[in-house]
């Protein structure tokens, strides 16, 4: 199985501001000047060394996730992310006929507001499936496209699979299976396995109960998954400030995880208020947190998702 | 984790010891809770014997710091941190929002 990110940020799309974009350059050219670089031959090797948050983008598109598995093409949400992920799939496919299976967790804009811009949508030769659980789910697509909001209506390229929330079914050779999180107005998670391969994907989710039997229910869902990607839009003081928003954090999430016994955790659905240094820095003391609870067996490792985040498993 | 309570004058000492985890949070919860029941406001959370403590146990001292603060004009202090449990509080941010003491003595001290 073969995971890429192509939107991790929550709530709503966060491009790279100009003002960001100077402070970055200004501490690049700092470190520049500290490293005493005096030829264009060291630019590589300078450029291997910087600090994260300044050679590299997290992104600011929202939520969106490719899954390849045997010959299956799977799209988790479809947030601005998806609009690139169309351009790259119609580029791939050199004309030929595109089949996409795009599992939405919920309605809310950061999770569909990218489905106008689907560009193999265009296509009536492409084979478009669009599930999710929440109710009404046909009516709520179309109405993101009613002509008060977009000039083109949801494209009849797009089969919709209302789903129930608590679903078991097969794409192929995937099993995928439906559960129900915590979020204002409801979010699903999938699990998703082939062979003995397993993704789960758990994102709009808060955890008010922390206690062992209360997050039964969602650590067996996530039970010896390969993959976990979880939201961690906020940090841990900022999660429980703002109560009742539906997401989640990174602490909550390596403990959910050591309990689940998942083996790679991906952090997403950023908090749009937060910049690329703030964000590494999270996941740093996160790292440090693992440490603190690390027993001999434990093997996870924790992960920021960014645009472009390719993992193969 | 085991629990045992001191009280000097409107201040509740509450000692703490064990690991303040997912297993054991609720138990500390449920115990200061019964206290702000019966319209204590002011408590010390002595941790000078807790190993460990995780999301689960931060939580609980965030979520009732910031409810004794504003329903019950009261607080919960924490104190006599071991230095690997300090600095969870430290990491998670939560030493910046809540007071924290070297001993119980102090704290409860800074009550009055």
């Amino acid at each position: 199985m073969n995971i890429r990110f192509w939107g991790v940020r929550g709530s709503i799309a966060s491009p790279l501001t100009n003002a960001e974009l100077t402070a970055r350059i200004e501490e690049l050219l700092q470190l520049g000047v500290k490293s005493g670089l005096t030829c264009e031959s060291q630019i590589p090797s300078f450029i291997k060394g910087l600090p994260r948050h300044i050679r590299q983008i997290i992104g600011g598109d929202t939520s969106c996730v490719e899954v390849r598995a045997g010959n299956k093409l799977l799209i988790l949400d479809a947030g601005t992310g998806i609009r690139l992920l169309g351009l790259d799939l119609v580029r791939m496919s050199m004309g030929n006929p595109i089949n996409a299976h795009i599992l939405l967790t919920h309605t809310h804009w950061d999770h569909i507001s990218g489905l106008p811009f689907f560009v193999p949508a265009f296509n009536p030769n492409n084979k478009l499936t669009i599930y999710g659980a929440s109710s009404g789910l046909k009516k709520r697509l179309e109405g993101q496209q009613a002509p008060e909001y977009f000039p083109v209506p949801l494209l009849s390229t797009f089969k919709i699979v209302q789903l129930n929330g608590q679903d078991q079914f097969q794409i192929g050779d995937l099993q995928i299976r439906t559960f129900r999180l915590n979020h204002p107005g409801d979010s699903y998670a999938y699990r998703i396995t082939h062979g003995n391969k397993t993704i789960v994907y758990a994102t709009d989710s808060e955890y008010k109960e922390l206690s062992v039997k209360a997050l039964k229910p969602f650590t067996d869902f996530f039970h010896n998954a390969d993959i976990l990607i979880y939201d961690a839009q906020f940090t841990l003081l900022e999660n429980i400030e703002k109560e009742d928003w539906g997401h989640s954090n990174m602490f909550y999430g390596i403990d959910m995880a050591l309990q689940a016994n998942v083996k790679k955790l991906i952090f997403t659905h950023h908090e749009p208020a937060y910049d690329d240094k703030k964000l590494w820095e999270i996941l740093h003391l996160a790292n440090e947190y693992l440490d603190i609870c690390r027993q001999p067996d434990t093997h996870l490792k924790i992960y920021l998702a960014f645009e472009g985040l390719n993992m193969t498993i | 984790m085991n629990i045992t309570e001191n009280v000097q004058g409107n201040v509740h000492q509450v000692y703490l010891e064990g690991r303040f985890d997912a297993d054991t949070a609720d138990k500390v919860e449920e115990f200061i809770r019964k206290k702000i029941k019966k319209k204590i406001s002011h408590f010390v959370l002595d941790m000078e014997n807790v190993s460990f403590i995780a999301s689960a146990g931060l939580r609980v001292v965030i979520v009732l710091a910031k409810e004794l603060r504003g329903e019950h004009k009261g607080d919960l202090y924490v104190a006599a941190l071991q230095p690997s449990v300090y600095r969870v509080f430290e990491i998670s941010g939560l030493n910046n929002v809540l007071s924290i003491f070297d001993d119980t003595e102090t704290a409860t001290q800074s009550f009055n």
